[in-house]
């Protein structure tokens, strides 16, 4: 995201900060809502441009957003009808091999937990082994009735509020650019150039980050799968789908991904203290791909931040939102300091103002010439 | 392709008023309502600035109603004053004045230059303004459209080039 020629100052920072901080903490209380508007904004950035082809081929403007609905909608129901039977017959595998493989990262923490109470007396005098699996253990037995239900519960109080997301992104479509001359219109003429390229760069910027995630997590996904495959590991694809996604939330999804092929590795090959060490291996050549390759050329290039201002701030989202935070704090930190930047360079330029100044002291003498 | 078999081959008052300029006078009716949705209009009052000298131009300005005035900064070394120096009602640096059908602002359109002259509203008046960032779409998304406008463009700029050449300073704004 490139911010305009002017530079923010120290206080115009501090604004821009405490305006992040204050978006999460909203966005963190009406969660029910900025979940489905993402994706809404996902869907809307994905079908834009074949939108807009049916708007050049000369459709209207609602026709053309209700068939790129629609037929996202139908290729969505065609790959759930293809899919439920797969999953229906998998499920009760599905169950026990969460079970599988929560037990067999279970047994790899206690191998390596006994293995340094062999080396350190310390740990060995703390029973330290002992007390984790008894903990470990504790917490697996009673995650059943511990958070199933309330997980089937949150779930089912969801599914309403994800299917906002079509709904959304139907009228992104369809009322989109009108919403934006709407907003153009209340903007005083001084300023209107201005504002214009701004929400022209914000559009840019968000279109940017968001196709950049959706491809981003395309590439994760083949180079996760593929290393996985010639690992010889079970379901490489889906591992690394699941890998893949978790690393939308910066640095501890990547870091939750990379445990869970861990945990897989060490549950299959429990012979072969090898493949957790390839497994580690992949998941760092991944991240350096990530960092030097893939990330510049998907979204990168679109949050042009200083990378001790990034973490500085995933850690601030984190502490301010959780989860949630850490993964908008950069996209919303992005946009917010677009705007922040030209409300500045606005302000501050005496020139900008004096017009404004002065097209408001023509527009009054307009409405009171007769009185 | 096929959508537009079905769609209208006549003008609205309204397009047939975006087709009378002289900026979109190729356009089919089709590719006319796609740069009337691109299109954000503007009032002026009489006397308001509508772009500084030396300002980053964005966009193109269209004259639907009301006039223009084109003017030059005189003498004036630093570039964040006024520029225009005013006696009375009248306007010293004046290059141009223009109507309805005109357009002003165009080499914003081709990138991220300067603007040449102040514009200011030498009357009450109305533009369309026509955002660079949508011409680009344009270019990317709808060659022929794009090439249509980009040849009066073309055709605009080297009549000015011509005027200038014979010594008219009446084309030499912007």
């Amino acid at each position: 995201m490139r911010p305009p020629a002017h530079s923010s100052g120290p206080i115009a920072w501090a604004a821009i900060i405490a305006t992040t901080c204050l978006l999460l903490l909203v966005f963190q209380k009406i969660l029910f809502l900025v979940v489905p508007f993402l994706l809404a904004l996902i869907l809307y950035y994905l079908l834009y441009a074949p939108m807009r082809k049916l708007l050049l081929s000369g459709m209207s403007r609602a026709a053309a957003a209700t068939t790129a609905i629609l037929a996202s909608l139908l290729g969505l129901a065609i790959c759930g009808m293809l899919l439920l039977p797969w999953i229906s017959t998998h499920m009760f595998d599905w169950q026990a091999s969460v079970e599988h493989y929560l037990q067999g990262g279970i047994n790899m923490l206690n191998r390596t937990l006994t293995g340094m109470e062999d080396r350190f007396a310390v740990l060995h005098r703390a029973h330290l082994a002992t007390t984790v699996a008894d903990r470990l253990n504790d917490f697996t037995g009673s995650f059943a009735e511990r958070y199933l239900a309330p997980i089937a519960l949150g779930v089912a109080a969801w599914t309403p509020s994800l299917l906002l997301a079509p709904f959304l992104s139907f009228f992104f479509l369809k009322d989109g650019r009108d919403f934006q001359h709407f907003l153009s219109r209340a903007v005083p003429n001084a300023f209107f150039e201005k504002t214009l390229y701004l929400l022209n760069e914000v559009d840019q910027a968000a279109r940017a980050y968001f196709l950049g995630l959706f491809n981003l997590t395309l590439l994760d996904t083949v180079t996760l799968a593929f290393g996985l495959w010639l690992m010889d590991m079970p379901a490489p694809l889906g591992l690394g789908l699941i890998a893949a996604v978790l690393a939308w939330v910066p640095y501890v999804g990547s870091i939750l991904g990379g445990l869970l092929v861990i945990l897989v590795a060490a549950t299959d090959f429990p012979a072969e203290p090898l493949m957790v060490t390839w497994a580690i291996g992949l998941f760092i050549l991944v991240r350096l791909l990530d960092d030097f390759l893939y990330m510049p050329l998907t979204i990168g290039k679109n949050l042009h931040m200083h990378p001790l201002v990034t973490v500085l701030m995933i850690f601030i989202g984190g502490a301010v939102a959780g989860i949630l935070g850490l993964m908008l704090v950069l996209p919303v930190l992005g946009v917010v300091m677009v705007i922040g930047d030209t409300i500045g360079a606005v302000v501050s330029d005496p020139r900008l103002m004096a017009r404004y100044r002065h097209g408001q002291s023509l527009r009054k003498a307009q409405a009171s010439a007769d009185l | 392709m096929i959508f537009g078999l079905f769609g209208s081959k006549t003008f609205s008052p309204r397009l047939e008023r975006l087709r009378s300029l002289s900026l979109f006078i190729n356009l089919t009716p089709r590719e006319l309502k796609i740069v009337d949705s691109l299109l954000h209009e503007r009032q002026f009052l009489k006397d308001e600035v509508i772009f500084d000298e030396g300002e980053e131009g964005q966009a193109i300005y269209i004259v639907i109603e009301g006039s223009v005035l084109i003017c030059r900064q005189i003498n004036s070394a630093d570039t964040r004053i006024p520029r225009v120096r005013r006696r009375g009602d009248s306007i010293d640096g004046r290059i141009a004045e223009l109507g309805p059908g005109t357009f002003f602002g165009d080499l914003a359109l081709l990138g991220n230059t300067p603007r040449g002259a102040q514009a200011r509203a030498a009357t009450n008046c109305k533009l369309a303004v026509f955002f660079r960032a949508d011409f680009m779409t344009l270019l990317e998304t709808q060659a022929l459209l794009a090439s249509k406008i980009s040849l009066q463009l073309a055709r605009h700029i080297g009549l000015r080039l011509r005027e200038a050449n014979l010594g008219a300073h009446s084309g030499q704004h912007l």
